[in-house]
């Protein structure tokens, strides 16, 4: 462990210990408190759905990619048609089979588009990065007007109720449905999912070397291309997986896109371009900080714009600190 | 010897006028399109008389607007590219000075009882001071991070602020506010003319300014750190001050842009100014025009906003379905957005000096080649 390392996890305590103090001093009650803990981290699991593909796509192929909110929200819209269809209704009575019918379905959607434009468009590209950018741009609008025009302007809301959403549980007085810890448990076993694909297996192994030096890796005669697209088409399926999750929740809408990409990107270069683990931890670490001052501000001096800037000043002070982010390797 | 200096003087002009001959015959038609629709419309530039009344109405004066509105891109787009194309810094928070600039000028005007002229002065050197002063900052906390890390740097610093007026109280929140105090002279609704020709001299002195700027030894710093910038700092160069200078100039341009707009678009200034979209669409228009170039950012810009003005009410019918090109108009963008970056990465301008020096080559090898065979044949 490098003195740098040892430093970036003390800050990384330091702000969770100061934000969870602060928090539980200012909030004087502890259902009020467990309720911003829990809020926090559910934020913080959504932030990570969305982050996690960008983190590694960036990592590996040095692609911003731009589209990845859009990828978010069609997996919102995708879930929930799947819950929602009269004929499937009928068909599969049991509302929690068919929420998870619906997750795999987002996902596999996901997975298909985003393997058409890594195919199809990134390909060419990967001699112009900056192009790249402007590309998954490009494509993040396209797909937010496909979306408009299949789906509409109506946003949907989860009409449906199943049994993972609606129950309930009691902690400190106060009332918690099932489904945050839920999504709080996908997104955990998300994190050790793809930290055991990348440290146990060939492909991971072949994943990191290529995030150090994908040439070298293509020197060694592997196709660093094909693991290109497969992570690519990962990342997608993911994102869209995370729309599919946070829907009985924020519903689907043409703003969940963009509201979802900039936090995002500004966890991935929070935690360190590159870094997986540096995601992982600035997710939480951007949720917690933005349910503690949501809950602050509304107790206190009722501004609760305070919340949605609170990822960006988070990024900027700690981009001041750390100018690669907190795990990020100078480039 | 006054006559030889009379005559070098003369020479430097005829230099001048035939080596910028194509911009100048630009300007020359520019100034006099309004007058040239107007004749053929006959409505004339200022308006029409309908009845009793004169009114500001016409083919001429719609085109007046909308040609204001193309100069008005063309400077935020020359701004960025200043930033982006000649120095290869990537912004991804320009709208936010473009913003600063519409802002402080609406702000000064919206104060009532106060000489319009006066406020319209204060707002138009109060909001540069502020754009430069804004943009010198974020330049000197973070550029000194590198490529994507200052991209996104910017992006959320122009995005907290931008959130922050969408709620923020006194100036409308998100519908912003109006203002309906201003000099007369320059009102796009009453002398739409006027207004044409100072957006137009905008665009001019803008381009004038940028060009002179990179032909200038500051300028020749500024690409050095685009084509490498490690090479430029082990030169002995201080990157990050040119670096700094790039992105306070564009700045500030960005912020006269700005007022312009705000004036033009029904004195109306709302938060989506510093909105990622007026980032977005200077860096489409640069990258259309031509990456680094001097004519392609007005192009870009010109391109991209006739074809939405021409597109927007065209209602294609296919079979029984109607399809409103208009509603759709963003998927075009997306599209050209991407066919663009695949196909014509240099941009229009890009691709054209290419093709021509390609040509030129051409021609040149061929006149060695035919040399060659005609002293081998001696």
């Amino acid at each position: 462990m490098t003195e740098e390392r040892r430093m970036t996890l003390l800050i990384v305590a330091g702000l969770t210990a100061g934000l969870l103090g602060f928090s539980f001093i200012t909030t004087g009650d502890l259902g009020d408190f467990a309720i911003t803990v829990m809020s926090g981290l559910f934020q913080g699991m959504l932030l990570f759905l969305v982050a996690s593909g960008l983190s590694i796509v960036f990592g590996l192929m040095d692609i911003l990619n731009l589209a990845q909110g859009a990828f978010f929200m069609l997996g919102a819209y995708v879930g929930y048609e799947i819950h929602h269809a009269p004929g499937l209704m009928d068909a599969i009575p049991d509302a929690n089979i068919r929420f998870v019918l619906s997750l795999i379905g987002a996902g596999a959607v996901g997975a298909v588009i985003g393997w058409m434009l890594e195919r199809v468009m990134l390909r060419p590209l990967y001699v112009r990065p900056l192009f790249q950018l402007v590309l998954t741009f490009g494509v993040a609008l396209v797909m937010l007007e496909g979306i408009k025009l299949v789906w509409g302007v109506r946003p949907r809301n989860w009409a449906d109720t199943f049994s993972v959403l609606e129950s309930s549980f009691t902690l400190f007085g106060q009332r918690f449905t099932l489904y945050r810890p839920f999504v709080i448990l996908v997104g955990v076993a998300l994190i050790f999912s793809i930290a055991l694909l990348l440290n146990r297996t060939r492909i991971g192994i072949i994943i990191r070397a290529g995030v150090e030096d994908a040439e070298m890796v293509e020197a060694l005669g592997i196709n660093v291309r094909a693991v290109f697209t497969l992570v690519f088409t990962l990342g997608s399926a993911v994102a869209a997986l995370g729309g599919g999750v946070a829907a009985p929740f924020l519903g689907a809408s043409l703003e969940l896109g963009n509201a979802f990409l900039l936090a995002a990107i500004a966890v991935v270069v929070l935690g360190g371009l590159g870094s997986y683990e540096g995601t992982a931890i600035a997710s939480v670490l951007v949720g917690l900080s933005v349910a503690v001052v949501a809950k602050f501000t509304t107790q206190y001096i009722n501004q609760p714009v305070w919340a949605s800037i609170t990822p960006m000043i988070v990024l900027v002070l700690i981009l001041l600190i750390r100018p690669s982010g907190l795990f990020g390797k100078e480039r | 010897m006054q006559g030889i200096t009379a005559q070098t003087t003369m020479d430097r002009l005829r230099a001048t006028v035939t080596s910028n001959w194509f911009y100048l015959a630009l300007l020359a038609l520019l100034i006099i399109t309004p007058h040239a629709i107007g004749w053929f419309s006959g409505e004339g530039p200022f308006g029409t008389q309908v009845g009793r009344r004169f009114m500001v109405i016409g083919e001429s004066v719609t085109w007046q607007g909308r040609l204001s509105q193309i100069f008005i891109f063309a400077i935020l787009a020359m701004s960025y590219n200043l930033i982006f194309g000649f120095t290869g810094v990537i912004s991804f928070g320009h709208a936010l000075f473009f913003g600063i600039g519409g802002y402080m000028l609406g702000a000064m005007l919206r104060i009532d009882d106060f000489d319009s002229g006066l406020a319209m002065l204060l707002g138009v050197i109060g909001g540069l001071i502020i754009a430069g002063i804004a943009s010198f900052i974020i330049g000197l906390v973070s550029l000194r991070l590198k490529g994507v890390y200052f991209a996104v740097f910017t992006l959320a610093v122009a995005e907290a602020v931008f959130i922050y007026f969408t709620r923020y109280g006194p100036t409308g929140a998100e519908d912003g506010f109006t203002f309906s105090e201003m000099p007369e002279v320059l009102e796009p609704t009453r002398n739409p003319l006027n207004f044409y020709y100072l957006s137009l001299a905008g665009a001019v002195l803008t381009f004038l300014f940028i060009r002179r700027l990179m032909y200038s030894p500051t300028g020749a710093i500024m690409l050095a750190i685009r084509e490498n910038e490690d090479r430029a700092k082990s030169i002995g160069y201080n990157t990050l001050r040119y670096k700094i200078f790039s992105i306070t100039i564009g700045g500030m341009i960005a912020s006269f842009s700005g007022m312009l707009h705000v004036i033009l678009n029904s004195k109306r200034v709302g938060p989506e100014m510093m909105g990622v979209n007026f980032t977005v669409e200077p860096l489409l228009m640069t990258i259309i025009g031509g990456i680094g170039t001097f004519l392609g950012p007005v192009i870009g810009a010109a391109g991209l906003r006739i074809s939405e003005t021409l597109l927007r009410d065209l209602i294609i019918t296919i079979g029984d379905n109607e399809i409103n090109i208009g509603d759709s108009w963003e998927v075009i963008l997306g599209v050209l957005f991407i066919l663009v970056v695949i196909i014509f990465p240099f941009g229009v301008v890009g691709t054209w000096t290419r093709w021509r020096a390609s040509k030129q080559t051409q021609r040149m090898t061929e006149v060695i080649n035919n040399s060659q065979i005609a002293t081998s044949g001696d």
